[in-house]
């Protein structure tokens, strides 16, 4: 679990800051105008927003990859019954063990 | 999801859960002393030193090294970037991943070994865990002994410990981009603001969490570097190698016993490389990722030879061919200078003089130009053609200037609205300028025209931009 957890957040982190730093050095934040006002008043939180925010998409995207690695094994149903299932097999308890 | 549902003991989750993924078991390294330990306190002391001290340096009345992302200017020492200077920073990430390739083609990991933030946090904090909590045996009967007024006061304190350094760090980090005196006397005073409090914490949390929790997991699941640093390994690569051509057939035996009569090698199985890897493996089933280059078990395999009176360097940093016995060990430095290290020393040195070059001859002044863009053009009172444009000034020297604006691409081109201006050390200005042209000497809807700003002291200092200057 520990290393799933790792590989969905940790990659979608390095990506953020780079595209954070990115983004805030060809745009400055107190130019990014909504309906006129400035949408963030200060740089330093919106270089912090900037980050959590691409952090979040990069999270979301990850988690998708994760569901969708799901081989067909892991979705359908089990032929076998659980005390029969192989050790190891995220079956072996109830639905709940898997992923 | 089936039909049959059994209930399955709680206990039975331990052994299958650890076959899905390795469940990590909580390494604690017994500590190692000799020539590579000796390297790596002094490195951390140097690095940290340096870290720690930089931001209260001082420079010109300012922070010597200060990347203020409030202003959006980077100041270190005599120098100031803009954001318009991202190809420095470009340059500069490009030299270091150089560098860092070269270093890795010559001796391995070196980086991870012995500088690398990871590396030295944790040798920082489990200098802290033996100091408060004893050597690697003391560590792991605490670890085993159940919660009582002992356990709970050395584990408090090594905590409180540990907080205090990531809180440290923590506050340095956000002192190299907010001004770090100004942030020391807000601390001082409880009076920090809510984004660097924001940042202090979430640094020193990931520093507490990667020094003191993660430790050799960062290394092993979490960077990058350990996953392609072998593409740049080839058989003259100098790595920490155990050199099975002595030491086998292992095994233990007395110290008085001749082991070459035995049949044995120099290798007495004794345990001690496993005991000090800060990443728990065996160097000696060969190279392996996990392991980080940080030659703890050279210093610890080199004592027990020393104590078994064999010679040293069972384990030591030798080349692949050498173990082969292509070449002896005293071959290594002819071996360093290959077609790898050779291409990855000139890329460097092109790169470093380009960016030195760059840097030496760099004009302290930038003008961005904007298009006023309500009003393209319009017609003056006098028929004549005028457009507005908008000149975004930076003067990037320590010196205020005075400069003039003047316009080429059209014949008769006028300046109107601001001739000259001026602008103070490090000062960004926007001036209005229009333009005024003779329709007469229009050809086409949109000329291309360019501004020449020029210091009136300097005529070094000088830029040009090209803008559009547009018809009726």
């Amino acid at each position: 679990m520990m290393q799933r957890l790792i590989h969905i957040l940790w990659p979608p982190f390095l990506v953020a800051g780079v595209a954070d730093i990115l983004f805030t050095t060809l745009f400055d934040p107190l130019e990014i105008l909504y309906r006129g006002e400035p949408l963030i008043e200060h740089r330093i939180a919106a270089y912090t927003i900037g980050f959590f925010v691409f952090w979040l998409l990069g999270i979301a995207s990850s988690m998708l990859t994760c569901y969708f690695q799901r081989g067909a094994d892991e979705i359908n149903r089990c032929p076998l019954p659980p005390r029969n299932r192989p050790a190891g097999c995220p079956k072996r308890e109830d639905e709940d063990a898997c992923c | 999801m089936t039909d049959d549902k059994q209930a399955t003991p709680a206990s039975a989750d331990a052994p299958i859960e650890q076959q899905l993924y390795a469940i990590r078991q909580k390494i604690q390294p017994r500590a190692v002393h000799g020539v590579f330990a000796n390297w790596r306190i002094a490195l951390v002391l140097l690095t940290q030193a340096v870290y720690y001290g930089l931001p209260w340096l001082q420079w010109d009345n300012r922070q010597a090294v200060l990347f203020d992302l409030a202003a959006r200017k980077f100041y270190i020492f005599g120098l100031v970037f803009w954001p318009q200077d991202f190809v420095y920073l470009t340059g500069l990430l490009i030299l270091s991943a150089l560098a860092l390739f070269l270093f890795t083609a010559v001796a391995g990991r070196l980086w991870c070994g012995y500088v690398c933030p990871q590396t030295v946090y944790t040798e920082l904090f489990m200098w802290v865990e033996e100091w408060l909590e004893g050597d690697h045996l003391a560590r792991k009967k605490l670890d085993k002994s159940p919660w009582n007024a002992n356990k709970l006061r050395r584990r408090g304190l090594k905590h409180l410990a540990w907080i205090v350094l990531a809180l440290w760090t923590g506050f340095t980090f956000v002192g190299y981009f907010t001004p770090i005196q100004t942030l020391g006397a807000e601390a001082a005073s409880l009076s920090l603001g809510p984004w660097e409090t924001f940042w202090i914490l979430f640094y020193g949390f990931a520093t507490w969490g990667n020094a003191g929790f993660m430790r050799e997991q960062v290394c092993k699941y979490m960077c990058p570097y350990a996953r392609f640093q072998s593409v740049m390994f080839d058989s003259d690569t100098l790595t920490v190698t155990y050199d099975s051509s002595i030491g086998e057939p292992r095994g233990p035996r007395s110290k008085k016993t001749d082991y070459k009569a035995a049949g044995l090698g120099t290798c007495i199985d004794c345990n001690v490389c496993v005991q000090v890897c800060p990443t728990g493996i065996d160097i000696r089933n060969g190279l392996q990722y996990e392991c980080i280059g940080c030659a703890a078990c050279i210093d610890g395999c080199d004592q027990i030879m020393d104590k078994m009176g064999y010679p040293r360097g069972l384990i030591r940093y030798t080349t692949e061919n050498v173990v082969k016995g292509k070449y002896p060990d005293a071959g290594i430095i002819k071996h360093v200078l290959r077609p790898r290290t050779l291409i990855y020393t000139v890329l460097l040195a092109l790169i470093a003089g380009a960016f030195v070059y760059s840097l030496a001859t760099r004009v302290p002044l930038r003008v961005d130009v904007v298009r006023d863009r309500a009003a393209l053009s319009k017609e003056t009172d006098e028929g004549m053609i005028e457009n507005v444009y908008r000149l975004q000034l930076i003067n990037m020297d320590g010196q205020p200037h005075r400069y003039t604006i003047s316009a080429q691409g059209i014949d008769d081109l006028e300046v109107a609205a601001a001739r000259e201006t001026t602008a103070a050390p490090f000062q960004t200005i926007d001036i209005p300028v229009s333009l005024i042209a003779d329709p007469e000497e229009l050809k086409g809807r949109s000329i291309e025209v360019t501004f020449t700003i020029q210091a009136t002291d300097d005529p070094r200092i000088r830029d040009e931009v090209a803008t559009k200057f547009f018809n009726r």
